[in-house]
């Protein structure tokens, strides 16, 4: 059964079938097939043995021989957690679409490519592959953002286009230069672990991996397109930027930085933790200093990104699930917090955080919003009982021991996202609502419901992380003699 | 809608003309009238439920210390202990929360009168009767000889703001029914009628008695001298009207910032100065008030909320302002039954003091939510 290459077509299919079918049903088509993908998402955990550390329901057919591109696709504890998140999200995200939203027969076909290329390269086996959706899901993404984006969208959709360009560039080069530096001319990433260079191309080609997944992760310095993508992209596109896309620069840095150049990993190691610090404090910092509401969540997400290079650095395995947990809980997080300030903009016309007030008003506020508002911002600041205390944990608790000062100045930048969500929560919910507002409209509960849902995922997962370590943990964590001898052996083999 | 300090005085000048015209505070409106008459019937229903239940609180549950079933007026049974539990009931507490504010600003000749040797005398007759076979409550009173005491002084606010409410809940019931029959038709015939109501009543005495083993004790006797007007409505108007109490929810306030007075006569958290759109949570005294109305709203009241801003969802909102609007009118009836002459007297010099008795409550008002509602 094809189910993996399901999780790919299906939405991409799907996408042609809303295009072209004709009526005004593009809205619950997209619906219907996105929650067709969750439901094939529920089959491969079905399928999927926690229990095996390798890859699992391999579908493999040659391609074009001459340049070894095969459609391979496999799926790990790894992978697993990320396609799940992305076929939530994708449903979240067309759900949360305005229902007036112009061209639908373009946006969604646009959102449902984007979630099944994106699908494709968390599955993808083969660098090429990887390489093609990594490229393939910008064509739907700049549309998005060009198309139905704020009123810099061009501006922010161009920049994002062309940052993005240049990673894919470097991650080609690097892709390129190990296939032909191996001796072995493959792209099989199998093939390619069994045949590790020497220090030196490693260091070469990780840098090149460094920078191009860093532009999309993104790391200080390269972030600057996130903030004006974010804040120029509209809430469901936002919710799968932040969600979703951003993760496919981490993804890709761990299974092909840290998976196939384990050597020279170790030899920059100290200098990611540094980068991660960082990271975490410029992103928090910066967070700080915004008033708009979504350039601070953007920002969250740059300095939240630190933590998981923190956790990757270190590479222990408390740290490499604090990795793939980090990645799901600021997926959702940051996918509920972007949902809720969607929903204040819609009602209130504004994000200036010097403009809203009083938004927890019981009567005449938006209080549901305003208590799943403060639910998010808890969770991202790490509160015990959600989603993001137990990936901030796993983080920290794996990396003391290699990177002591590092984690605790990245330990100092959680008590610096409690200062920045605090501000937000203060300056807009609570307090009066502004008089010369006249009266909200309310929110309706299909507004609402989304963001609870992910909500309640997020205290689920705080409260049962095991839930998601379960399906990670036989890939992730190594005994001690494999962590000695990364370069030569990995989880994924 | 923020006006400038000068546009302020001269929008209170003309409020002042308007008193002395004959009308009220509240611009006469068809849908000012409405809303007050309306939201009038539905306060006149639940004071009624707040009065019985003072009155038996005070007086058949007379210093009883953990009185565990006192919003049940005498019968508890199972059905009424499930629905209380359910919070299917009258909130009660608004009541207390309202005698308190009273017996804490204090006023008229009540104050006085309970710091009396009279009264102390009155209460440890009755206290002694009370204690007499309950050697806990002897070792309480040996060993803190105020708190019982305290106890009944709590009691007589009790009392007093019962006996407010006795009047108060039926005159608000009869302008409902007058307003239905068409004999109201406008806010200042409003202000007549509750007028009419505070002089019928003003002279009429204030006696508490409690009955202890058969035997009647007087807490306030008629001898004392209290009445309605001076010793019950005004404190009640200077208390809850005026001053108020800073509850947590009606204002945003830093007390460590010493955002609150030290001096509770320059209170000003009223009713006549509340926010209606509060900026805490459910649960604040105001809003328990307005829970209880919301059930009594005569349908044309009722329809008329449905069909505006969140229909139900705020409706407690535009309760809080309706109530509000129609203690403007109560206000006003106030302010007119203590001209110290009468409105239309011909003599200079007595239009001269009821045009300074009219500016000083005026005035007093200009932070309240007055201006507020003259475009509204």
């Amino acid at each position: 059964m094809l189910i993996l290459s399901g999780l790919v077509w299906l939405p991409s299919l799907g996408a042609l079938v809303v295009a072209l079918w004709p009526g005004a049903h593009a809205r619950s088509l997209a619906l219907g097939i996105a929650g067709l993908n969750l439901l094939l998402t529920i089959l491969v955990l079905e399928h999927f043995d926690p229990g095996l550390a390798g890859m699992q329901i391999s579908e493999q057919w040659a391609w074009i021989d001459a340049l070894d591109l095969t459609y391979h696709l496999g799926i790990d504890g790894l992978s697993l957690p990320l396609v799940i998140l992305n076929s939530c999200l994708g449903c979240i995200a067309i759900y949360s679409s305005d229902r007036e939203i112009p061209r639908p027969r373009l946006y969604y076909p646009l959102l449902l490519s984007l979630m099944g290329f994106v699908a494709g390269a968390f599955l993808a086996q083969n660098l090429l592959l990887f390489f093609l959706f990594y490229e393939l899901e910008l064509i739907p993404l700049y549309l998005l953002i060009a198309i139905w984006g704020g009123e810099r969208r061009g501006y922010a959709a161009m920049k994002f286009l062309i940052y993005t360009a240049v990673s894919g560039v470097l991650v080609l080069a690097a892709f390129l230069g190990l296939a032909w530096l191996s001796g072995t001319g493959s792209f099989t990433y199998a093939v390619l672990l069994k045949h590790p260079l020497p220090l030196a191309a490693q260091l070469v080609l990780l840098s090149l991996l460094l920078v191009g997944f860093g532009i999309k992760i993104p790391l200080v310095p390269f972030h600057t397109w996130l903030p004006d993508a974010h804040v120029e992209a509209s809430t469901p596109v936002s919710v799968l930027l932040a969600g979703v896309l951003l993760k496919l620069g981490t993804y890709g840095l761990m299974r092909f930085g840290w998976g196939l150049f384990g050597d020279a990993w170790r030899v920059v190691a100290p200098g990611l933790a540094l980068w991660a610090v960082v990271g975490v404090l410029y992103g928090s910092l910066t967070a700080i200093a915004q008033t708009d509401m979504k350039k601070m969540v953007a920002y969250s997400s740059i300095g939240h990104m630190g933590y998981i290079l923190l956790a990757l650095a270190a590479a222990t395995p408390v740290s490499l699930i604090g990795t793939v947990f980090q990645m799901v809980s600021h997926g959702l997080i940051s996918a509920q917090l972007f949902l809720l300030v969607g929903v204040v903009y819609q009602k209130t016309g504004t994000r200036d955080l010097g403009v809203l007030r009083g938004l927890l008003n019981p009567e005449r506020g938006l209080p549901i919003v305003g208590s799943l508002m403060v639910l998010g911002v808890m969770a991202s600041a790490g509160i015990p009982g959600m989603a993001g205390f137990v990936s901030e944990f796993l983080v920290f608790r794996g990396s003391i021991a290699q990177f002591p000062w590092q984690t605790i100045l990245c330990i100092l930048g959680t008590g610096l996202t409690s200062v920045y969500f605090l501000l937000l929560i203060n300056r807009a919910f609570f307090g009066r609502l502004p008089q010369n507002w006249g009266v909200l409209p309310e929110s309706t509960w299909s507004e609402r419901i989304p963001a609870l849902i992910l909500g309640l995922i997020i205290v689920i997962l705080g409260v049962q992380p095991g839930l998601l370590v379960h399906w990670s943990e036989a890939t992730l964590v190594l005994p001690p003699a494999a962590l000695s001898t990364l370069s030569s052996f990995s989880p994924w083999l | 809608m923020a006006v400038t300090r000068s546009k302020t005085r001269t929008l209170l000048d003309q409020l002042v003309e308007r008193l002395q015209a004959g009308e009220a505070l509240l611009p006469d409106t068809p849908e000012n009238l409405e809303e007050v008459v309306g939201i009038l019937q539905s306060y006149g229903v639940v004071l009624d439920a707040y009065y019985r239940n003072l009155l038996d609180i005070a007086e058949r549950q007379f210093l009883v210390l953990f009185p565990f079933f006192k919003y049940f007026d005498g019968h508890v049974t199972l059905e009424r202990l499930l629905k209380h539990w359910w919070h299917d009931r009258i909130n009660y507490e608004y009541a207390e929360y309202t005698l308190r504010t009273m017996m804490w600003h204090g006023g008229g000749g009540l104050e006085t009168y309970l710091e009396s040797e009279q009264f102390i005398a009155l209460a440890h007759l009755a206290i002694a009767q009370k204690i007499r076979l309950n050697p806990g409550m002897r070792l309480l009173e040996g060993l803190f000889p105020d708190f019982l005491l305290e106890q009944v002084r709590q009691a007589v606010y009790y009392h007093v703001l019962g006996q407010f409410w006795q009047v108060m809940s039926p005159l608000f019931l009869t302008l409902a029914e007058a307003y239905e029959r068409g004999e109201v038709r406008s806010i200042p015939e409003v202000v007549d009628h509750v007028k009419a109501g505070l002089v019928a009543a003003a002279s009429q005495p204030l006696v508490y008695q409690v009955t202890l083993d058969g035997a009647t004790y007087d807490i306030i006797p008629a001898s004392a001298g209290l009445t309605f007007l001076a010793d019950a409505a005004i404190p009640y108007v200077e208390a809850i009207f005026f001053r108020g109490t800073p509850f947590f929810g009606v204002v945003s306030y830093n007390a460590q910032l010493q955002e609150i007075s030290n001096d509770p006569s320059r209170f000003t958290y009223g009713a006549l100065y509340a926010d209606p759109v509060t900026t805490g949570g459910a649960g604040i005294p105001p809003t328990l008030l307005m829970q209880d109305m919301r059930h009594y709203l005569p349908p044309y009241l009722r329809q008329r909320y449905l069909s505006q801003t969140r229909g139900e969802a705020d409706l407690r909102v535009k309760i809080c302002i309706s109530f509000q609007k129609s203690m403007f009118c109560v206000t006003t009836a106030t302010i007119l039954g203590l001209l110290p002459y009468p409105l239309d007297t011909a003599n200079p010099e007595q239009r001269q003091a009821n045009h300074l008795h009219l500016r000083q409550w005026v005035y007093r008002l200009q932070d309240s939510q007055v201006l507020t509602w003259q475009w509204v």
